[in-house]
């Protein structure tokens, strides 16, 4: 038997042993211990007296084993509290969860029977299901600026595309969904705006959530415009990125904040890798009808090193000389915004939104971009439509662009001669809110008390009503209040499209007119 | 090989992970099954894992039994992979990664230009990291080929394939201008709805001839039609519920309605494999989110016991609300979630349940009706239903469902109602006449819409049982239009792919990240518009592949217990196969 089996064996059980084997390890035991003892008392006397200095470093080498191997290991469990089985059975029988969905307020339920439901074809004239009007109203609520919604001829080459592709493509592009005719509005796309290569996203708001999740990760920068839309709230959010905002369209708070980002990461360098930085902002701004003042950001990129991520799914197909967006407007290289994203379901009247970048990150995206990857490619009939809008745009840009353009001057020009009224966006804008003014307002009050969100809405609906019984479409524009990081201030949102009539145009501003002088008139 | 040892379990079904923490002795604080006296079912089970665990510990031989009878009751399947597969696997995974590493290495030093848009330059931080990129330029670059496969036409039991060569090695393609048709294994097409001519493409043009193609508004605003009105309303009646919303895309369905259900200080318990829009989701809600084992009721009864005993981290508030997040049928596995078991836990627990039926909506039950129907659940038992209507109905975008409640809630607060674009004319117009189909409301079609639902009922339990009996190893449950089979290997991956595609079959081949990475696999996607020539011709092939790539794993020793299942299955569904 050896020294060590042996010891082990007398330190586990020395009692339950018989006396004279015990008698015999104690022995061996006895002397094991003396001479190791020793050697060891020998040892640390020696270097103790070489090097206390080393002694003093096993010794907390030891300690720190200990204290190492009998620490918790996770440290997860440090704020649960143990409960026994009965007290987990009666805490599960207390839980009352909260209702899955609040209960209406009476202003929620007054909007959702209001709710207008269009009958047939959506345009600048439709027919209404809700409501008591029976005889078609114009239409100033749909984003169909450049009049593709009334384009009959379109229609014609979908029932081809019906006949020849289906309606569904059954898969993802990963899987047997990416079609010829996807492939081709891509490079139509990316030709058309003047960019290395697109990708097409099945819907517009899935594109931003995709897109920037996709390339701004945890520990990159986002510098953002304080009032860009809700999609790229959104997408930013779901990136997890490290977000900065600048006031709205404000080139010096821009400028202030990047410096500080970049004062922030001087003293970083070195230690971590660099982030990618970048500046989100729209190309014109959904809830302002603002646009952005591209070449001051170009050179803010340059001189800042910042990537430009700009949303341009209201400013494509609209702005510019050939309506190629804000590049087209500005005269500026579409090189130089590294990702531009564009929606083709509200000027371009088809479904879904793009991406146009270099080519490595489009090809990057395909794998990466979550709304592409994970969900089925875009219909056929859709594409086709989304590519023949274009095509028009592109072979006759004035007969649509000049128009809207004529329409949005003539509009705003009316709109702002009505008292009471605050007409925003820039002038080229045809996205244009109305708002009353803060004096009407504050006159239309009875008792001089504060204005709530709710009141103003409601007035709002109230001057909608008003027009759509003049026959003039329009409703007050939707948020989703409590997920929005700044609520833009209730109005009404107003898209003056290409196929209105001069005609139409006065009937709405005339509508305008009457309904506000009727809602301010009344006091509240 | 197939004799070989089993070294590992590819499939966690509930008994076998108490089984496996035994054996390993990693027991970590109690058996959940003891913890939870409270419902029958558990205590059901609780009782089994009992048994099993003590005939694991007294004999091999009870264990090989055990494991045939927990495969009979619980519907995850126990696949075993021979230890010789493992470590081949592994192996080729871990060589592939130091050539590509190697590469790297000499490129970098060779060619630097290849490399620049991996590094700083010019003061900008590059787009994609040179770490996170190499799976996708060295790995899934060799295999490029097998994915993004252009097509033309419709995607229908054969697709017109755009044949395309590479002569650098998959970083471009060239197309040969040839357009090969082949047998389609690979879109979701389970009821053979798409389709360009027949009825339902019929009322498609004369929607477009009345309604024009879209709307370019949102569903809040002015793109609410009376179309789409009508149509939610046709798909709440087809699931079961008081009402429903439809979306125009079906990522966005999750991704965007998730956040008006829950939010900060709700808890999400969610399944470890689902699907990706679903994850979005739950990440944009800012709600705490919590992930159960796959498929494992236990491990969801234990988490849901945890998480109300001890409330929201940090305070100990109670939770406002608890949501479970379950997809019907888990399309990377062919498995059906467990949804009579998960109803019983939520009447117990009150907690809110959301289903994702994406790919189950149409392709299961009697009368395609989704999970509820296979299982004999009542919808209004399903808190959220929720589906899309690009697999069954050839369509594209999703809806929920529930009570009317839910839907009025989301009809004002779910972001994609306010901010995305209403769904457009044709998608509609596909929904509600192949919907109408399946409900047997199209009378002079009366008959086809069952006539569909049992074709695919037939072609996927005869597609299913006929691989078993080849020897290959397979998954899911039996009636799952998805079949997926196991290849593991990287190389067999795509060779798999690529032998397929010689042969004039179009398949879907997948691995890491969508699947753990020893256990990639070919999904076999059946559809209703496949004939039995077209299922016989695939399975011959398919078999001869198999014999080429060593893939019948079970040979000479026939996987009988799960062929015994998908029998059963057959007899007790009443199909004749």
């Amino acid at each position: 038997m050896d020294a060590y089996s042996a010891e082990a064996e007398a330190a586990a059980s020395p009692a339950a042993s018989n006396l004279k084997a015990q008698d015999s390890n104690q022995g061996i035991f006895h002397a094991v211990w003396t001479f190791s003892f020793r050697m060891v008392l020998r040892y640390i006397k020696n270097s103790y007296k070489d090097d206390p200095f080393r002694t003093f470093l096993e010794i907390c080498l030891i300690g720190f084993i200990i204290w190492y191997i009998t620490k918790q290991k996770y440290n997860i469990g440090n704020n649960e509290i143990v409960l026994s089985e009965k007290e987990i059975d009666e805490l599960v029988d207390e839980w009352k969860p909260e209702p899955l969905v609040p209960e209406l307020t009476d202003f929620e339920r007054e909007i959702l029977d209001k709710a207008v439901i269009i009958d047939g074809p959506n345009g600048t004239k439709v027919r209404l299901a809700s409501g008591s009007n029976t005889k078609p109203v114009v239409n100033f609520a749909s984003y169909n600026f450049l009049g593709f919604l009334d384009n009959t001829d379109l229609e014609k080459h979908a029932y081809e595309t019906l006949r020849k592709y289906g309606v569904g493509s059954c898969g993802p592009p990963g899987f047997y969904g990416t079609l010829d005719v996807h492939m081709e509005l891509e490079k139509q796309v990316a030709a058309f705006v003047g960019h290395s290569a697109a990708i097409l996203y099945s819907q517009a708001f899935a594109t931003t959530l995709s897109v920037i999740p996709c390339f701004s990760k945890r520990g990159d920068i986002i510098v953002a415009d304080e009032s860009v839309c809700f999609q790229l709230q959104q997408a930013i959010t779901l990136s997890r990125s490290k977000v900065y905002w600048y006031k709205h369209n404000d080139m010096a708070d821009l400028e202030r904040v990047l410096k500080d980002v970049n004062k922030q990461l001087v003293g970083r360098r070195g230690k971590k890798a660099l982030p990618r930085k970048f500046i989100v902002t729209e190309g014109l701004f959904q809830n302002t009808g603002d646009i952005s003042p591209l070449k001051d950001l170009v050179d803010l990129k340059h001189r800042y090193k910042f990537r430009i991520i700009l949303d341009e799914s209201y400013s494509f197909g609209v702005l510019g000389k050939r309506g190629a967006g804000l590049t087209d407007h500005f005269n500026v290289d579409p090189h130089e915004i590294d990702l531009m994203i564009g929606a083709l379901c509200y000027a371009i009247g088809a479904s879904g939104g793009f991406c146009c970048a270099d080519k490595d990150l489009i090809e990057h995206q395909r794998l990466s971009g979550l709304g592409y990857c994970f969900s089925a490619s875009m219909p056929s009939i859709l594409t086709v439509a989304a590519s023949d809008a274009i095509q028009a745009l592109e072979s006759s840009p004035n007969s649509h662009l000049a128009s809207m353009r004529e329409n949005t001057t003539l509009l705003r020009t009316l709109l702002k001669r009505i008292p009471g009224l605050q007409v925003d966006g820039d002038p080229e804008s045809p996205l244009i809110h109305i708002r009353l003014t803060p004096e009407t307002l504050v006159r239309m009050k009875r008792s001089g008390g504060a204005w709530t969100n709710t009141d103003i809405k409601r007035v709002l609906m109230e001057l909608s009503d008003e027009t759509q019984k003049d026959g003039v479409l329009f409703i007050p524009s939707q948020y989703v209040d409590e997920h929005e990081r700044l609520l833009p201030n209730p109005s009404i949102r107003i898209c003056v499209s290409a196929a209105h009539t001069r005609k139409e145009i006065e009937k709405c501003a005339h509508a305008v007119k009457s309904a506000v002088s009727r809602v301010t008139s009344k006091k509240r | 090989m197939g004799k070989g040892q089993r070294a590992t379990q590819v499939y966690r079904s509930t008994e076998f992970i108490e089984q496996r923490r035994d054996e390993d002795g990693l027991v970590l604080g109690g058996d959940p099954f003891k913890l939870a006296p409270s419902t029958s079912a558990s205590l059901l089970e609780s009782e089994k894992a009992d048994k099993m665990n003590a005939s694991a510990k007294t004999n091999p031989k009870a264990n090989a039994i055990a494991k045939v009878h927990s495969a009979d009751d619980s519907s995850g399947e126990l696949e075993s992979v021979p230890t010789f597969i493992l470590v081949t696997t592994y192996l080729s995974y871990l060589m592939l990664i130091v050539f590509a590493h190697l590469r790297d290495f000499f490129g970098k030093l060779f060619y630097p230009e290849m490399y620049v848009q991996l590094r700083e330059q010019n003061g900008f931080a590059p787009m994609v990291s040179d770490f996170e990129s190499l799976w996708t330029r060295r790995l899934y670059g060799r295999i490029r080929d097998c994915f993004n496969r252009p097509i033309t036409g419709v995607a229908g039991g054969h697709v017109n394939l755009l044949e395309r060569v590479s002569f650098d090695f998959n970083r471009s393609f060239e197309f040969t201008g040839r357009v090969r048709n082949v047998l389609n294994l690979a879109s979701y097409n389970y009821l053979g709805f798409a389709q360009s001519e027949g009825p339902c493409a019929d009322k498609v043009e004369q929607a477009m001839r009345d309604s024009g193609i879209t709307q370019a508004s949102t569903r809040a605003e002015a793109g609410c039609s009376r179309l789409l009105v009508e149509t939610e309303d046709m798909v709440a009646r087809f699931v079961g519920a008081e009402a429903a919303l439809i979306v125009s895309m079906g990522y966005a369905t999750n991704a965007l309605n998730i956040p008006a259900l829950v939010s900060k200080g709700c808890l999400i318990i969610s399944d470890e494999l689902n699907h990706s829009s679903l994850v979005s989701g739950a990440r944009l809600s800012g709600a705490t989110i919590r992930v159960f084992r796959h498929n494992n009721v236990a491990s969801l009864e234990e988490m849901l016991r945890h998480s109300i005993a001890q409330g929201q981290p940090r305070t100990h508030r109670p939770w406002k609300k608890i949501l479970v997040v379950v997809e019907g049928l888990y399309s990377m596995e062919g498995e059906l979630c467990k949804l009579p078991e998960i109803v019983e836990l939520r009447r117990r627990y009150g907690f809110y349940l959301f289903v994702d039926e994406a790919h189950s909506i149409g392709a299961l039950g009697k009368r395609g009706r989704g999970v509820c129907d296979h299982f004999n659940v009542d919808p209004r038992e399903v808190d959220v239903l929720m589906g899309t209507f690009t697999k069954s109905f050839g369509a594209a975008g999703g809806y929920i469902a529930g009570s009317r409640a839910l839907i009025n809630h989301l009809r004002l607060k779910s972001h994609s109602a306010v901010y995305a674009e209403a769904m457009s004319v044709p998608v509609l117009a596909q929904v509600s006449s192949s919907m109408r189909m399946i409900m047997g409301e199209d009378r002079e079609h009366a008959l086809e819409g069952q006539q569909r639902l049992d074709q695919l009922a037939v072609n996927s339990r005869y597609f299913a049982r006929r691989l078993a009996e080849m020897g290959f190893m397979t998954m899911g449950d039996p009636g799952s239009p998805v079949i997926p089979l196991l290849l593991f290997s990287p190389a067999k991956i795509p060779a798999f792919s690529r032998e397929c595609l010689k042969r004039n079959i179009a398949v879907v081949v997948v691995s890491y990240p969508a699947t753990p990475i020893i256990t990639g696999r070919v999904r076999f996607c059946i559809s209703a518009s496949h004939t039995r020539e077209d299922l016989d011709y695939a399975l011959e092939q398919v078999s001869e592949i198999g014999d080429l790539l060593l893939l019948k794993f079970h040979k000479g020793n026939v996987d009988t217990e799960r062929i015994a299942r998908i029998n059963a299955d057959i007899d007790a569904n009443n199909i004749s196969v």
